[in-house]
């Protein structure tokens, strides 16, 4: 679990351009969206995409990226849970 | 209509109304480095595509110039041009699609695939209401660009222009001529 | 639907469409989605042109031959509207064309030399609001004397590229699409081109002329792909082109009216602040999708050819309210006396456009 925690910190600090911003910055129960690291929409769809380049998950509705992507916690519980990578 | 500043970019060097800044890369790195040191409070820079880094940093140097940014009004407008557009984007997003077996559209690099979202993002940084518009020209025509500047003060809430040419044509060759233009 | 405005109001007055499902597989794409494309082999091509270029000059040449204009004037001034010209020329699917031609001023340029236009064209990439950009346009640099005749077209066609980007932001319906309706999903994507030629009026019009009386664009300052809830952006355009129109002379709003959920949302807010919640509002959006660079030029033919029929046509897909205030929408033709209409745009990278047009 440790290793899916640090490789999706590190993926969305990749796939989301968040240049100055390390692994270590992101905790675990933070939220990632509205305060936290300050996600956005356009960062919900692209976390959409990367779930399924990454672990083959498709995520039809958008809105229900919203409880999956709450936090680097719940996102890693997910991909757990679903992947098929 | 008065130019009260002005900004040159290129892959080599950087003018503020005639000043050039001390500056040691070039290309796409001229850019970073441009923003770390003049602006360096603004982290959606880096989501950015490569027209919009460039206008972005041109605007904000010349708002620097200016002294004041004049935000929450709608008498500013915000009018650029171009040759290539989103071109540069455009093919990097065209990659994520290509392959039949490859196919991950990104919207993060697809939104950025119009070549007017520079301006929507120099008037989210500064809260500008005013006009915004991207006018693409196969050659850059002074005329023509000078007669729709002065046309577009005929909206009369507008009292001012952020206006130029804004043109990407790769990562590493680009150009950014943006002024600041009053109506009197 | 059709080659003139007269095919094109009446497939519209009689509610048809060429809203269609389309499989997956189709442009190589791996999900099925519905749209309003062209059906090419009923459109004229022009040699040596690509199917972009090609509708542009049906369009243009169509306009033009209803004028007794001299095209090789150098006061004729060319402005194009589109969002995505010949993108698809960057899939390697597509045949080979000249490589600039994926330049919107190249492809602008290959038209103008079509018709023996001699200035430079402009064109206005404004993304979904280009086409009332573009008239807006032409109406000041007729206005400043910059020139005497503007052709404005509005054109964009559907690709792989396009397809899959609106996609990949959740942004489709499935079905066809349901402008303001509470069960909406989503857009539908179309292709149409459309031409308006303005000249300046030096006299005030002969009856049944129709004029652009004013227009503005304002951008909402708040997010690149996201409308402003408040309808910032819109409003304060409401606001500026309206200017001494009186909210009675209005026949009806023509909204943008995608069949999102933010966009109708948020047009109905700025709708109610702009004091004009009791004006009929229509979305010509279910009989052509969204056509983009394309729609502000022909949902404003279209519109002025619903007022000259004293007619607000019907808002297809409509049913029932899905937004928070409360517009008023009809399924169904209306009839109407008024001679004035507003439209309004909205697109990414927040601006919003707003237009009055008046027939004498």
């Amino acid at each position: 679990m440790e290793e899916l925690v640090l490789e999706l910190k590190k993926q969305i600090i990749e796939v989301l351009n968040l240049e100055d911003v390390q692994p270590e910055d992101i905790e675990n129960d933070a939220p990632l969206f509205g305060e936290g690291l300050g996600l956005d929409s356009i960062d919900a769809l692209e976390l959409i995409v990367m779930m399924e380049k990454s672990y083959g998950i498709k995520i039809k509705d958008p809105s229900a990226g919203k409880e999956i992507f709450k936090s680097i916690n719940t996102m890693a519980e997910f991909v757990k849970a679903n992947r098929t990578k | 209509m008065t130019t009260k500043q002005w900004v040159k970019i290129t892959p080599e060097s950087v003018e503020v109304s005639g000043k050039t800044l001390a500056t040691t890369n070039c290309g796409a790195a001229l850019l970073t480095e441009v923003y770390r040191a003049h602006v360096n409070d603004y982290p959606k820079f880096f989501k950015m595509d490569e027209l919009s880094k460039l206008g972005f940093l041109a605007t904000e140097l010349l708002l620097q110039a200016e002294g004041e940014r004049h935000s929450e009004s709608d008498d500013r407008a915000i009018i650029l041009f171009g040759r290539n557009g989103s071109l540069v984007c455009d093919r990097k997003y065209q990659q994520t699609i290509e392959r039949r077996d490859d196919f991950f559209p990104s919207p993060s690099i697809f939104v950025y695939t119009l070549p007017n979202i520079v301006t929507g993002e120099i008037a989210i940084r500064n809260h500008y209401y005013g006009e915004t518009a991207f006018y693409a020209m196969a050659h850059c025509d002074e005329q023509l660009i000078r007669q729709t500047i002065e046309a577009s003060f005929l909206d009369p809430a507008t009292q001012s222009v952020i206006c130029g040419w804004v043109d990407c044509e790769s990562d590493q060759q680009f150009e950014a001529n943006v002024k600041l233009i009053y109506k009197e | 639907m059709g080659f003139t405005t007269a095919e094109n109001y009446a497939a519209v007055k009689q509610g048809r469409s060429m809203l269609e499902g389309y499989p997956a597989g189709t442009m190589d794409l791996p999900e099925a989605f519905t749209a309003s494309l062209f059906h090419w082999d009923e459109v004229e091509m022009t040699d040596g042109c690509t199917p972009f270029e090609s509708i542009v000059i049906q369009s243009v040449g169509r306009a033009l031959a209803q004028t007794t204009i001299d095209v090789s004037s150098d006061r004729l001034l060319f402005i194009l509207s589109t969002t995505k010209g010949n993108v698809h020329l960057l899939d390697s699917r597509s045949p080979r064309f000249p490589e600039e031609r994926v330049l919107l001023g190249e492809a602008a340029a290959t038209v103008a030399r079509h018709f023996g236009f001699r200035r430079q064209p402009l064109v206005v990439s404004n993304a979904c609001i280009s086409g009332l950009s573009a008239q807006i346009t032409a109406m000041r640099l007729l206005e400043s004397g910059a020139c005497d005749i503007a052709v404005v077209c509005g054109a964009d066609i559907q690709s792989r590229f396009i397809i899959s980007g609106f996609g990949s932001f959740k942004a489709l319906s499935p079905m066809e699409c349901r402008p303001f309706d509470i069960e909406r999903l989503g857009l539908n994507l179309g292709e149409a081109a459309a031409t308006i030629i303005y000249t300046r009026s030096e006299t005030q019009g002969e009856k049944g002329q129709w004029q652009a009386v004013s227009g503005a664009v304002r951008n909402d300052a708040f997010h690149i792909s996201g409308p402003s809830p408040k309808g910032e952006g819109s409003y304060r355009a409401i606001r500026a082109a309206m200017g001494d129109t009186a909210p009675d002379e209005l026949a009806f709003i023509n909204v943008h009216g995608t069949s999102t959920m933010y966009n109708d949302e948020m047009e109905s807010a700025a709708i109610d602040r702009a004091g004009l919640i009791d004006i009929p509002v229509n979305s010509l959006k279910g009989y052509y999708g969204h056509t983009m660079g394309a729609a502000g030029v022909l949902e404003t033919i279209l519109s002025m050819a619903a007022v000259d029929d004293s007619t607000i046509i019907g808002t297809r897909g409509y049913e029932e309210l899905g937004v928070s205030h409360k517009v008023k929408l009809s399924a169904q033709n209306t009839p109407t006396t008024k001679q004035t209409f507003l439209k309004l745009l909205s697109g990414f990278g927040g601006c919003n456009a707003a237009m009055v047009f008046r027939r004498s």
